[in-house]
């Protein structure tokens, strides 16, 4: 008899305990283990956050002729055409992207291919993170080639193939689970050590909040081209 | 002797010299009260020789050269300019006067020329705000010995009615912009067009320099970096198609954490049942 003296108890302690745990889960991951989940702690991303940032904190200055021909003029960077992550089947052709009017980065519509942010470093840049992007799904439900990011492992070759050089490869060193309006600031670092930034979106799924809650990001490191 | 400065000022356009040499303001300044300064060479045919409180700064400074921005201690500067090879014990400058340069600022000091015609020199201080992501700054600036101007990009008044020694700033969508200054309020181009890379994350600055009058009118740029920002968001998303594909591993997520719950209640639901028991 004494479970059921209070039969009204139980539905708001339940409901207090699963509010609880689903608080915990929000705050220690963002809703990761909801989705992909984090691998790598230490991530070449954060110790290029780390770094010591460029000899000169002020801005340097190039100056030309406007219109001069063979002034001098910065490397350009070599546009990524493609990007293959061959052990989870991810091949994409990858368009230049920019900035969306809310200030957003703006990702490709076509979920099968991914957008390079063109403001950041290219792949095979000497430095800073080079971010490639592209929808998870469409918004008539087929699935996006990045979908994959939810497959990938540590060790991943992942290659990245450009207009005028070389392919560029690197290898998955971790993945992280990240609200979608708190992205590391390292992401789209322009210094310190060149790394390969992967995103996509990543549940739970809000439909009345913007819909995914979450974006996974996947970093790469150079792998020495030999 | 703290605030004595190493300047090393290199001339691009002519060949590369470099020099070093230190320079005091006038007024002491703070050992953290530090400004960049880069300084423009916009008078025609004049080849000058520029002294900064008495010590040569720029020797054979030739027309259309800029320096980088050289980090010197904030102050006043009192600023002479000589015709390359006089002697500043007894001839008289070309032009000469005293800048204050603000702690912190990164300032451009130009010689150039009035709207009449006349060498004078004029500071400049650069905008090196963050932009947003996406941006460019354009600023252009009427040193030249000419009425005041248009500046068109794609055929578009971008700025109207400048004149020297004044600018005028806008913060553009990254991108390359065909530019060209015309005679304000008329299709007359003066300078141009000639292309603008105007790089996401930049301060681009535009002299309009020279003389109309002696037609050699001339555009020249001076870019400064590291004004860029991030992104505010990768909306990577459509319609939640992939959370489903992926429910599989979300509801195990989700069942782990209704277990939790459920354990935790049965504990209090327990101790309960004991309290009572």
């Amino acid at each position: 008899m004494t479970r059921t003296t209070h039969p009204r108890r139980l539905p708001a302690v339940l409901l207090l305990a699963l509010a609880l745990a689903v608080l915990l889960n929000v705050a220690a991951g963002g809703g990761g283990s909801a989705g992909p989940e984090e691998f790598g702690g230490s991530t070449a991303a954060r110790a290029a956050a780390e770094a010591p940032p460029p000899a000169a904190t002020s801005p340097k200055a190039e100056s030309d002729t406007a219109g001069a021909p063979g002034a001098p003029e910065a490397a350009r960077p070599d546009p990524p055409e493609r990007l293959r992550i061959d052990r989870v089947g991810l091949d994409a052709p990858v368009v230049p992207t920019g900035v969306d009017e809310d200030g957003a980065a703006e990702v490709p519509d076509d979920p099968a291919r991914a957008g390079w942010y063109r403001f950041g470093p290219a792949p095979g840049a000497e430095r800073g993170s080079a971010v490639l992007l592209g929808h998870v799904d469409s918004r008539t439900g087929e699935l996006g080639a990045l979908v994959a990011l939810y497959e990938v492992r540590a060790g991943d070759e992942v290659t990245v193939e450009r207009r005028h050089g070389t392919p560029a490869r690197f290898e998955v060193s971790a993945r992280r689970v990240v609200p979608k309006d708190d992205l590391p600031k390292e992401t789209f670092a322009r210094a310190g050590p060149h790394v390969l930034t992967l995103i996509t979106c990543a549940p739970p799924y809000d439909p009345g909040r913007g819909g995914y809650q979450n974006n996974v990001i996947v970093t790469a490191v150079p792998v020495s081209r030999d | 002797m703290r605030n004595m400065r190493t300047l090393v000022a290199t001339m691009a356009a002519a060949g590369t010299c470099s020099l070093a040499l230190t320079v005091a303001p006038q007024a002491a300044a703070a050992e953290d009260d530090m400004a960049w300064v880069s300084v423009f060479h916009g008078v025609p045919g004049l080849t000058v020789d520029v002294y900064a409180n008495g010590d040569e700064l720029l020797p054979d400074f030739e027309p259309g050269t800029l320096t980088d921005p050289q980090e010197m201690a904030a102050g006043s500067y009192d600023i002479k300019v000589f015709a390359a090879g006089d002697d500043p014990d007894s001839d008289d400058p070309a032009i000469e006067k005293k800048i204050d340069v603000p702690a912190g600022a990164n300032a451009t000091v130009a010689a150039h020329l009035d709207a009449e015609g006349q060498p004078q020199l004029t500071a400049f201080v650069n905008d090196v705000s963050d932009l947003d992501a996406g941006k460019s700054r354009l600023t252009v600036r009427h040193v030249a010995a000419a009425p005041a101007v248009d500046v068109r990009a794609g055929g578009q008044p971008v700025f109207e009615g400048l004149t020297n020694p004044n600018e005028d700033t806008a913060e553009v969508d990254a991108g390359t912009v065909s530019a060209d200054v015309v005679l304000a309020g008329t299709d007359d181009v003066a300078i141009g067009p000639a292309d603008l890379d105007l790089k996401e994350g930049t301060t681009n600055i535009v002299y309009a320099w020279g003389s109309a009058e002696d037609e050699n009118l001339a555009l020249k740029v001076q870019t400064l970096d590291g004004m860029h920002s991030d992104p505010a968001s990768v909306p990577a998303g459509g319609n939640g198609a992939a959370a489903g594909a992926n429910s599989t591993d979300a509801w195990l997520a989700w069942s782990a954490a209704g277990a939790i719950a459920l354990a935790g209640g049965v504990l209090v639901l327990r101790r309960r049942a004991g309290q009572q028991g």
